[in-house]
């Protein structure tokens, strides 16, 4: 395909051409919301910025475009796929948003444009390539989060998450921004590529170790991994049903991201680099890995809320994608981005018909799921499928992109076993847990009586994305390679 | 081969597939007052199904069938759409097909959304005929999986009181297994990868060198996921509750045909890839083998209830598929598998016939039944033909495969200077007669109960009959021409070789 229109169209600005033109959504918005008194009016608007975004940066990436601006930014295939990624995101949270019952005391076009200027800020993170741009997306993408999961003012939940939030948002922004400052003091650079080649001669410094511990736990916080975990079940709880599938499926991947750029960057692409502390980084990684899924399969069992329960299990999907840290291999890192996007359309599908079924009057809890078999056939028919792919049943997406990522930990690329085969081990057993709990509301909603046998009807944009996410969760588990060969490309665009 | 038909149908593996997927979801949707219509749809595609399958039987060279389609090719992993049928998956495939049919004919008055359960029915038969038919590890996990759910349903939709523990216990243990399988699969895959792909296809696993280690450890994985299949003691306990709660269509299938997954997947996989590994555990494979068969024939002695007591039979006839493989000599595994085909025609036979104590009669508790005989004459008929079949009764088919296996282990044993392990199998024998006979007097003969109310109490249907009368038919066929499975047997344990 063909970039020039593109190019042609943003110059010099194209690497950030997707990000501009979601940056002006979100600026026009409020505007908009002044002119259209209908949310649906201020919706179609939002969902069309994204659409142009999503549409530029499809043909970006179709046409192979890679590209830099001033250092700070560059446009190559894994930044396009992250950003897509994040588009689709924001696209599944945009066009539910509007018929939401749980959002219709928010000032609407404010929450549609903090929406777009979070998955902007996210975007920038993709392309940075720079320290201070990946800060200042991350923050770009978090206090808009912290005002989307508040915006619920009335609901007391909301308020005590939103709190809860912010605080904790705040130490880790505390962490990170230090931990950031001494990998400048040490590199004595804040771009990415000049920090890799000042350390490739540099010898271990406790400047530097300090550094990594701080960033781990700073971004750890953004991905909700254990031990930094704790926040994210009352979030997801407390807030909108569809700005908590933004953040579970968005905002987390944000933290990953950066985990790819940062420690991928200086410890694999920078190759000297390895020859000090590689080692203790992957398996501080590992382990952190292995507790993540570990606790929030574990804990997830416990839970009575469907939402705190998705949110344990959002927890564990992040600890199967930190296995890519700990193996530190472009197969793997091929393996988790194709999981990470599968987990954004099984885990986002599922959080929609949790979001759907609250405007229909059904309660959180899992016991308000009983017999939804027959009171909504489709909704309970894709949620079925969702879980099943979370648990890694085949031939659902999940299956597909967990066999490939824990493959990854057993298996290097050339048919030598690697020393993480416990880490495949624990990976496989927790994934034979997590069927437990979902399987429980499989048989709430298929197998137990409920006390309403009344049909439900959900409105119709949710039907839509509901829709969107199954057909994606059943096609990426048949035919893997649709994405899977872009994955593989993004890979290697990271490891140069 | 027994017959040369002559006939090639294209694409005959891939319809194998297709015809059972699109005959679940044309059944599945003949919802609301279409549902009386539902059974007969089934019916059409189970029996087409059957067809094919059938034609497998008579085809003198089964390699024509083979396809093979680039489906993963990416990242360094290459998955293939691969299916290949030989002399140890012909037999299974036919089984599978026939069942299906059997149960379809013998379930037709289910009035409970008659369209989901023979949906399931179909979705299972998928399945199976996808294990059976895969020769890629990758398609043969996702079939391997793709069963449990519609017997998950089965169970649980349809079942008896306790169904929605059996359910889950069932799922909970037999995907574990199959985890832990999936890990030994990664293991042999990756390791026999070569030029940076990993190849997924069982010919290119065969192509790989392992070493003796190596196939000691994975061999132990492997053989966890199946075993649990079989089931193996003390893995077993799903199976009493799965099979005492699971409808009857449901019960046949999971005897006659699912356990074999297990049984099948140690030759393919165990044997044929890692026979050092298999000689390395051969003592392992013989002692789960002779505990589970004396373990279960001793429990079975114990049930009251009929169809758990089947459901036991089923643990100890598995334990002599496994006793037969672990022999590793070329007899021991032939009358393994000969075991496997037997076991499923007869089992088939057994589940039926205590679904129909139940429905028919009431209930399946042993002691409240009695002298039936001449309430019931056709009932008692097919009970005494499936016991006598099950306990090995000569000219029919049990006979040989428990008589050669039982020989094979002789052999084994004596070469081996364990002779005295025999005598296990002598007291399996004894105690299998034993509870047969003795559950068969106080069901069929005596005075006739009391204990109930026989008012009610009918024969049975035409369709039930007609699904009883083709097992019996085939149990006797092939007890008195056994060599016409072992047309296919033979070559195929031949070109085991190896071991």
């Amino acid at each position: 395909m063909d970039s020039s229109i593109i190019t042609d169209l943003f110059r010099e600005f194209t690497p950030m051409a997707p990000m501009l033109v979601m940056l002006l959504g979100a600026l026009v918005m409020p505007a908009v919301s002044l002119g259209y008194k209908r949310r649906g009016g201020v919706a179609a608007v939002s969902l069309a910025a994204i659409a142009a975004s999503l549409l530029i940066n499809a043909v970006l990436l179709a046409s192979g475009y890679s590209g830099e601006y001033g250092g700070l930014f560059g446009y190559d295939a894994f930044s396009g796929l992250m950003i897509l990624l994040f588009q689709s995101v924001a696209f599944l949270a945009a066009l539910v948003s509007a018929s939401s019952t749980e959002t219709t005391r928010l000032h609407f076009g404010a929450y549609s444009s903090l929406l777009l200027a979070a998955t902007a800020g996210m975007m920038f993170v993709a392309t940075a390539d720079d320290l201070i741009t990946i800060f200042v997306g991350v923050e770009l993408a978090s206090i808009t989060s912290y005002i989307l999961a508040a915006m619920k003012r009335k609901d007391p939940r909301a308020a005590e998450a939103a709190v809860k939030y912010v605080i904790i948002g705040g130490l880790s922004t505390a962490m990170t921004v230090y931990g950031l400052s001494m990998l400048y003091g040490v590199a004595g650079t804040t771009s990415l590529d000049g920090i890799a080649a000042s350390l490739s001669t540099a010898g271990f410094s406790w400047a530097f170790g300090i550094a990594v511990v701080m960033m781990i736990a700073g971004y750890g916080f953004k991905i909700a991994a254990v031990p930094f975990h704790m926040w994210a079940p009352d979030v997801y709880e407390g807030a909108a049903t569809p700005v908590s599938m933004f953040l579970a499926t968005g905002s987390k991947k944000l933290g990953i991201v950066v985990f790819f750029k940062i420690f991928l960057l200086l410890f694999v692409a920078g190759s000297a680099v390895a020859s000090f502390a590689t080692e203790e980084v992957q398996y501080a990684f590992a382990i952190v890995a292995a507790l993540t899924m570990t606790i929030g399969n574990v804990v997830a069992i416990a839970q009575t809320n469907i939402k705190r329960m998705l949110a344990y299990s959002s927890i564990a999907q992040a600890g199967y994608i930190l296995i890519v840290m700990a193996v530190m291999s472009e197969y793997a890192l091929t393996g988790g981005l194709f999981h990470m996007f599968t987990h954004v359309f099984m885990k986002g599908g599922a959080f929609l018909i949790v979001g759907a079924l609250i405007c229909v009057g059904v309660g959180e809890k899992i016991s308000d799921y009983r017999g939804l078999g027959r009171r909504a056939p489709f909704l309970a028919f894709a949620m079925l499928v969702f879980l099943f792919a979370l648990a890694g049943i085949p031939p659902l997406s999940g299956f597909t992109s967990k066999v490939i990522l824990f493959s990854a930990a057993i298996f290097d690329g050339d048919g030598v076993m690697t020393q993480w085969i416990w880490l495949a081990f624990v990976a496989v057993l927790n994934s034979a847990i997590s069927l437990y709990y979902y399987a429980r509301v499989a048989k709430a909603m298929y197998i137990e009586k409920g006390e309403s046998e009344a049909k439900l009807k959900v409105p119709a944009p949710f039907l839509a994305a509901i829709a969107v996410c199954l057909a994606l969760t059943v096609i990426l588990g048949v035919y893997p390679q649709l994405l899977l060969d872009f994955c593989a490309d993004a890979a290697s665009a990271l490891f140069g | 081969m027994i017959y040369d038909l002559q006939i090639e149908i294209p694409y005959l593996l891939t319809l194998l597939l297709v015809v059972p997927l699109v005959g679940a979801v044309a059944t599945a949707a003949m919802g609301g007052k279409r549902e009386r219509y539902a059974k007969y749809v089934a019916g059409a595609f189970s029996a087409a199904t059957m067809l094919l399958a059938t034609v497998l039987l008579f085809t003198k060279d089964m390699g024509v069938y083979d396809e093979s389609y680039s489906w993963i090719e990416s990242a360094g992993l290459r998955m293939s759409y691969i299916l290949h049928v030989d002399g140890l998956s012909v037999l299974m495939v036919f089984l599978s097909g026939l069942l299906v049919f059997l149960v379809t004919l013998f379930s037709s008055r289910e009035g409970d959304r008659p369209n989901c359960f023979f949906a399931l029915l179909l979705a299972m038969e998928v399945g199976l005929m996808g294990v059976y038919m895969s020769a890629d590890y990758f398609l043969f996990y996702i079939m391997w999986e793709v069963t449990l759910i519609p017997m998950f349903f089965m169970i649980s939709w349809y079942g008896g009181p306790r169904r929605h523990y059996a359910a889950i216990k069932f799922f909970i243990y037999t995907h574990v297994a199959s985890v832990v399988m999936l890990i030994g699969i990664f293991a042999l895959v990756f390791q026999s990868a070569s030029g940076g792909v990993a190849d997924f296809s069982f010919q290119a696993v065969l192509n790989g060198q392992f070493s003796d280690t190596f196939q000691a450890m994975v061999f132990l994985l492997l053989f966890f996921g199946f075993a649990v299949k079989m089931p193996a003691v003390p893995f077993h306990t799903w199976l009493p509750d799965a099979h005492t709660e699971a409808p009857t269509a449901g019960s046949v299938l999971l005897a006659g045909v699912m356990l074999k997954m297990g049984s099948y997947g140690i030759i393919r996989i165990c044997l044929e890839a890692l026979p050092q590994g298999a000689e390395h555990w051969q003592w392992l494979i013989i002692a789960t083998g002779l505990v589970a068969i004396v373990y279960g024939a001793y429990a079975c002695i114990a049930q009251r209830d009929l169809k758990k007591m089947v459901a036991f039979s089923s643990i100890s006839h598995m334990g002599m598929v496994m006793l037969g493989i672990g022999c590793l000599s070329e007899a021991g595994i032939q009358m393994g598998i000969f075991q496997m085909f037997a076991h499923g025609l007869i089992t088939a036979v057994l589940f039926m016939v205590c679904g129909l104590a139940g429905h028919n009669i009431g209930t399946r508790e042993i002691p409240l039944l009695g002298g039936l005989a001449s309430k019931m004459p056709l009932f008692a008929f097919f009970m005494m033909f499936g016991f006598m079949a099950s306990l090995g009764l000569p000219s029919l088919v049990g006979f040989w495969a428990e008589f050669g296996i039982i020989f094979s282990f002789y052999e084994y044993a004596s070469s081996n200077g364990m002779l005295w392990l025999i005598a296990f199998c002598l007291i399996a024998l004894l105690l299998t007669a034993g509870y047969y006979l003795w559950a068969m007097q106080r069901t069929l003969f005596g005075r006739l109960t009391s204990k109930i109310d026989l008012s009610h109490v009918h024969d049975i249907s035409r369709p039930e009959a007609a699904a009883l009368g083709i097992l019996c038919l085939l149990i006797i066929a092939f007890g008195f021409w056994p060599q016409a499975a072992f047309d296919f047997i033979e070559p195929y344990v031949g070109s085991l070789g190896a071991i």
